[in-house]
């Protein structure tokens, strides 16, 4: 596969920007390099976008994968590919690999698309595929129950597929959410129909670190919940795990004094932000935080774990976040 | 024998490791040693618990003799439910003799008075323990057996551990009986909760190995120690090190820790900076709750500074958890001639 070329993708030229669309209404970009200036993600107004129809993965637990681009992927054979799933993992069943024991459950595969999801144009809408099940026994028209859904999505600024071979589609995230067997499954048949390859795709503590300052600046209306770190020292006699929570309006205000320049975060502005965190914790506690392992951030915004795992809370930011996450998988794949 | 009897003991008896089955049933002495001798207690738990409830219905239990039992398990399970601490005190200075069968009487008759519909029991241990199990039911139903809250009362001191679940609602009247029923005046809950029971009168009975700060006495330098092995091999910092260990063990004592799983703290101090930073300069606190945990918190906190984590000697905020005897704190700026330090109200 074509790399992408990161440099233009990761370091926003000032021409760009002045470019785009007045800030209020821009998509921000988070481009990872050490010295980025980042937009931090801007409430969005959502013009055509329906906000229930992306509810439903809101607080709910995804596991993240980064996919290198599928081949010979068509947004008009969708029925075709459930239908395809479904068959395989019907024989997977046969073949023993059987993912529920004791009851037989009758697995149905929907593929669809989700058009709001994408962060430009040019972008791949999001393609969802959620299996249900309904238990034999029970009638026909009974209920299906959701067990396990899945979403591959590309939410980038740029255009991405310019620099990828033709006949390839750019859906690098991935998310999960239900039994691992069936995301093995379903990650099996993607894997042999379209020729990419998933893996997990695990945070950094320096990006956690960029998701704890990005998430607290954001306004939100409710009373928002605690900014929180959670903090990992597992090599001791006694593992310990350390929970540090902030008042979201302090933390914000802490935040607000710390970013100089609106619309762009710098790496020293992060770090600034998370000393000044440690030396209140150092303070009280004579303990070095810094020293131990940032394993997950939640903010109101969304809550995210370094194995690679994230929570959506707010339908208005929900671009934004997937926008960063595009990007930690595009830089998993190169 | 009643139904749900016969479901309580049944399913009482599956929560017991199988090993340990038999054993329990010796102790609470219900069923003959003829009666054990026929059950298999190599089968799987479910055919067990069968058996026994069988037996139980040979002897009629009730609900008394299923409470026993229940009490049993917990004795010797008690890490399975999380305990507080609560404190009596009383005016006066007489220590009033003990009358246990007083202390029942009363107890009962101050919890039935407010309450009809509750089963309570009470058990005694050598280490003058009273363990009492109370099931709780309201006015119109009659008492949950899965809803019970514990009790254990070391009648020559002033401490009472208590185990809730799920009803708190009940707690004011459970400690209004407990002081009833001990002749004490009034009572507090501590700021101490842990799974582990024993710990946690470790902690309030102070029978761990406290550090005493005023005299620690230097082990003797031994001078012809074996040398390193290999000479190539230098230790760098070893004053440091040995300064470290050193304050480390005045601070935390030499013996093992109380077992505790958790601390938190609750911090409303003002956020200080450098002030070359120029950052947040607030005049009003900076809210954070912190929470420590780890399946041994102490022993934990203890290995942080040799590891290089923390600065020794760590901060009193932690090392004063068992000195006093809490591990919930709400610390707030101390007004006044030295800013920087805290108290905890």
């Amino acid at each position: 596969m074509e790399s992408v070329d990161g440099a233009a993708r990761t370091l926003p030229s000032i021409g760009r920007l002045s470019r785009g669309p007045p800030f209020g209404r821009a998509y921000g970009r988070f481009g990872l390099s050490p010295s980025g200036r980042l937009l931090p993600p801007a409430p969005l107004s959502q013009e055509n976008a329906d906000p229930q129809r992306t509810a439903f993965l809101l607080r709910k637990q995804w596991t993240l994968y980064s996919v290198t681009p599928l081949y010979r992927f068509s947004n008009a054979q969708l029925r075709d590919y459930a239908r395809l799933l479904s068959a395989f993992i019907a024989a997977e069943k046969q073949k023993g690999l059987a993912v529920e024991v004791g009851v037989e459950l009758d697995i149905k595969v929907a593929v669809s698309s989700l058009p709001d999801l994408k962060g430009s144009d040019q972008d791949q809408a999001a393609i969802l595929v959620q299996l249900s099940s309904r238990s034999p026994a029970s009638p026909k028209n009974s209920e299906e129950k959701l067990i396990w859904s899945g979403w591959f999505c590309c939410v980038s600024e740029d255009d991405l597929s310019e620099n990828v071979p033709e006949d390839f589609t750019c859906l690098p995230l991935f998310l999960a959410n239900g039994a691992e067997s069936y995301t093995s499954i379903v990650g099996s048949w993607f894997q042999k129909t379209f020729d990419c390859c998933f893996r997990r795709l695990a945070i950094s503590p320096l990006h956690l670190s960029w998701m704890a300052a990005m998430w607290t600046g954001c306004k939100v209306d409710k009373t928002a919940c605690a900014m929180e770190l959670v903090f990992s020292v597992p090599r001791l006699p006694q593992p310990l795990d350390i929970s540090y929570a902030i008042h979201p309006e302090d933390a914000k205000a802490l935040w607000d004094t710390v970013q100089k320049t609106p619309g762009e975060i710098t790496q020293e502005e992060v770090d600034v932000f998370m000393d000044c965190l440690y030396s209140h914790f150092h303070r009280h506690f004579k303990i070095h935080l810094s020293a131990t392992k940032l394993v997950k951030v939640s903010t109101a915004i969304a809550s995210a774990h370094c194995d690679g795992i994230i929570k959506f809370l707010q339908s208005q930011y929900l671009t934004g976040v997937l926008m960063l996450l595009t990007e930690l998988a595009i830089s998993q794949i190169q | 024998m009643d139904e749900t009897v016969a479901e309580y003991i049944r399913r009482t008896v599956l929560k017991i490791p199988r090993d340990e089955i038999k054993t329990m049933l010796q102790k609470w002495g219900f069923l003959s040693e003829t009666q054990l001798q026929t059950i298999n207690f190599h089968q799987i738990k479910e055919n067990i618990s069968q058996d026994v409830v069988q037996l139980c219905e040979e002897n009629s239990a009730d609900i008394k003799q299923a409470a026993v039992l229940d009490i049993i398990y917990n004795h010797i399970y008690p890490n399975k439910r999380v305990w507080s601490v609560y404190q009596m005190n009383k005016t006066g200075e007489e220590t009033e003799f003990f009358d246990l069968t007083d202390f029942k009487k009363k107890f009962k008759r101050r919890l039935r008075s407010a309450l009809k519909n509750v089963t309570i029991n009470f058990r005694e241990y050598e280490d003058n323990a009273i363990w009492i199990r109370i099931a709780w039911g309201t006015p119109y139903t009659k008492p949950n057996q899965y809803k019970t809250s514990y009790v254990v009362y070391h009648s020559q001191t002033p401490y009472v551990f208590v185990s809730v679940s799920v009803l708190k609602s009940n707690l004011p009247l459970l400690c209004q009986a407990l002081v009833v029923a001990s002749n004490y005046h009034d009572i507090r809950e501590m700021e101490l909760r842990s799974h582990s029971l024993n710990s946690l009168k470790d902690i309030v009975f102070k029978r761990y190995s406290q550090n005493f700060q005023t005299y620690y006495p230097r082990p003797l330098q031994e001078r012809n120690v074996a040398p390193e092995t290999d000479l190539r091999i230098i230790q760098e910092n070893k004053n440091e090190k040995e300064r470290i260990e050193r304050v480390n063990r005045e601070v935390f004592g030499d013996g093992p820790q109380p077992k505790l799983e958790f601390a938190q703290y609750k911090l409303e101090t003002m956020f200080k900076s450098d002030p070359e930073m120029d950052v947040l300069d607030k005049k009003e606190p900076f809210r954070c709750l912190v929470k420590f945990s780890s399946p041994h918190l102490l022993e934990s906190l203890k290995s942080l500074a040799p590891a290089g984590m923390a600065d020794a000697p760590l901060s009193p905020l932690l090392t004063c958890i068992p000195q006093k005897a809490r591990n919930y704190f709400k610390i707030r700026e101390k007004k006044g001639v030295f800013p920087g330090s805290f108290v905890s109200p």
